[in-house]
Parts: C-alpha cells; sequence; structure tokens
C-alpha cells in the first residue's frame, strides 16, 4: 500500500454479540469515503449516513476522528454497540495505514 | 380492554412483506401480524452489507431472495417451510420509551406465548429470545412517524446447513463462544416440542400477546391507506438501490 492511499478495513466484535464494522478509503492521509457496517442498532438509522458524510476528509488520526464524530453521538440512540466502539473500529482500520 | 388489530397474512414474497410492514408502520394502527415468506428469503439488517452477510451466488442457486429491513440487528433466513414471522406495530406511548425495555416487554410476551407450546422460553437481550440456551427467535425494531414497529422470526423448523450455506456468518462472531458452528447455537419448536403447525403456532402467540399487553386482538384487514401505500413501498424494497447501499 502507498503511503497515505488505500483501502482499509476494520472489524470490532462487542461484548454481547454485536459486530461494527468499518471500510474506507484514504487519500493523502485523509479519509475519503467511509461506510460502517454491522447487526447493531442505531435510531433513527437514517442517521449513520450523515456520520458518513461527516467523516470525510478527516485526517486519519484517533484524535481528529474523535472530535469530529463525538457531538454526533448524542443525536441518536445506539443499542448493541458504544461510540467508543465505533471509534475504535476506524482506529482499528487506520492503524493498518499507519504501519504501512 | 384495549383491542389491537390481528392481520393473519400467508406468505408473499420479501418485497411485498417489507413493504406491508413499512405500510402497517406509517399508519400506527396497534397491530400484531403473521405472515410466511415465498419464495424464502434472506433479511439484512438497516446497516449490514449485503454482500458481507450474504452468499449472494447461493441465494440465486436456491432461489432465495435478498432484502434490506428498515430495522437494525442481523441477518436472519425465513424459510418458507419452516418459521413464521410476527410484527408489532402501535403507537411509540404504548410502549416503553425505552428500546430495549420495549423489545423485552414484545419478546417475553412472544416467550410466554411459546409457553403454551410446552417450551421454556425467555427474552436474551438485546433482540433474542431464547429455549435451552439456544435462539429460537431474533427480533429488530424501529421507531418512525412516532410508531414503533418490531418484527421478527419463530423457528418452527431448521435447515441448518441451507441458512448457513446462504449466510456468511462472521468468524468473529462467534470467536468466543467456544464452539466451531453456529448451527449449534440455534434452536426450532420442532427440535423443542416436536412437531408444531402455524395455526397453534400462531394461536400460543396471541394468547402470549394478550397476556403480555392486556389486550384483545380481533382479526381484520388492512385499511385503504394502508394498502394504496403497498406498491410504492414495494419498489423501494426491490430495488438494488436499496438492497445495495451498504
Amino acid at each position: 500500500m502507498k503511503a497515505g492511499n488505500g483501502i482499509l478495513k476494520g472489524e470490532l466484535k462487542v461484548k454481547g454479540g454485536k459486530l461494527v464494522k468499518c471500510s474506507l478509503s484514504v487519500k493523502n492521509g485523509a479519509i475519503e469515503h467511509i461506510k460502517f457496517t454491522g447487526d447493531f442498532f442505531m435510531y433513527p438509522e437514517e442517521k449513520i449516513e450523515e456520520l458518513e458524510k461527516m467523516l470525510e476528509g478527516v485526517e486519519c488520526t484517533e484524535e481528529d476522528i474523535k472530535e469530529r464524530i463525538a457531538p454526533f453521538f448524542d443525536s441518536v440512540e445506539l443499542m448493541g454497540a458504544s461510540m467508543e466502539d465505533f471509534i475504535a473500529v476506524v482506529s482499528m482500520a487506520i492503524a493498518a495505514l499507519n504501519k504501512s | 380492554m384495549e383491542k389491537w388489530r390481528l392481520l393473519i397474512h400467508g406468505a408473499r414474497d420479501a418485497f411485498t412483506n417489507m413493504a406491508i410492514d413499512e405500510a402497517l408502520l406509517i399508519s400506527g394502527k396497534p397491530t400484531i401480524r403473521f405472515y410466511k415468506w415465498k419464495p424464502s428469503a434472506i433479511s439484512i439488517g438497516y446497516f449490514q452489507g449485503i454482500e458481507e452477510e450474504v452468499n449472494l451466488a447461493e441465494c440465486k442457486k436456491h432461489g432465495v431472495d435478498v432484502v434490506r429491513r428498515i430495522s437494525g440487528g442481523g441477518a436472519v433466513f425465513h424459510d418458507e417451510k419452516g418459521e413464521i414471522t410476527y410484527s408489532l406495530i402501535a403507537p411509540e406511548e404504548m410502549l416503553p420509551e425505552n428500546v430495549l425495555e420495549s423489545c423485552d416487554k414484545i419478546c417475553s410476551s412472544i416467550a410466554h406465548g411459546l409457553g403454551y407450546l410446552g417450551v421454556n422460553a425467555k427474552f436474551a437481550p438485546l433482540n433474542d429470545i431464547v429455549a435451552g440456551g439456544k435462539k429460537i427467535s431474533g427480533s429488530a425494531q424501529t421507531r418512525r412517524y412516532g410508531n414503533v414497529l418490531q418484527h421478527g422470526t419463530i423457528l418452527l423448523d431448521l435447515n441448518a446447513e441451507l441458512m448457513f450455506s446462504l449466510l456468511n456468518v462472521s468468524a468473529k462472531k462467534i470467536e468466543d463462544k467456544g464452539i466451531d458452528k453456529a448451527s449449534k447455537r440455534v434452536t426450532c419448536l420442532r427440535e423443542e416440542v416436536g412437531e408444531v403447525t402455524e395455526e397453534k403456532l400462531i394461536k400460543a402467540l396471541v394468547r402470549g400477546f394478550e397476556d403480555g399487553f392486556g389486550m384483545k386482538l380481533a382479526e381484520g384487514r388492512m385499511d385503504g391507506t394502508e394498502t394504496s401505500r403497498i406498491d410504492k413501498l414495494r419498489e423501494k424494497y426491490e430495488s438494488r438501490e436499496w438492497n445495495f447501499k451498504r
């Protein structure tokens, strides 16, 4: 993988059995597109698309990602996963980037 | 005593079934619906990746439809011959405000209903019902338009081999369960208490809901407004845009 570019994936099994996964593309060290998938519950459901849009262009560091998405989680109700799980799964994906 | 509507719908295709559930959710009339899927189908949760979860080639081979739900949660195999699906629709104020508590109330009513068949079942948070430690039913809830829709499957029979050939069960999902086969975690009414007819199951579940909610179910029909919404909603559920959005 070229430094700062590529498709990255993260997968996390939450305690209790639910899965949170993410797949993201990186361009010049920032998130280009990101998709979260899994069998968790989020209300309202369509908000997930907002979260994904919100992360576009964010630098691939855990701090930047955390800062950007934290306020989002005040606007949704989660079941089977937490905000920390979402942050962890993105961190897991970008860890591969930072290693390359 | 409060009266709820009972809809006993028989078998329809996946896209029509999901369209009807959404049409009922929009209207919000307190309703319990029972239905089946023909052809057999897989429904995936709102957030799931269709290609991650489903072996699409295998589904095609077996003539199994795949549809994305408006509710979260996991993938379910709706075997034409082996399950009954229920849906419960009601205004939000008629159920506990907390999603998990409302799921508990609905699933505990179902578990109580299964008790009439001799099954010792109970709610297993977040969204399952278990009998003898194995899953016999899974549910998913969504809330829109000020109303609640919870739908779920109750297994009459289980073709585990077919089910797990159609679903891509993640290795991560089962890694800490201490067993190598996901199929060992699932059971059905046939395994628990022998052959149960659909009619008998529906009767038991009706009693379960009536006891659990302190209401009376009266068989009814969809109204004109609900019926008029089905075609348009069905188009969405059949579309590639909807089903492949994740």
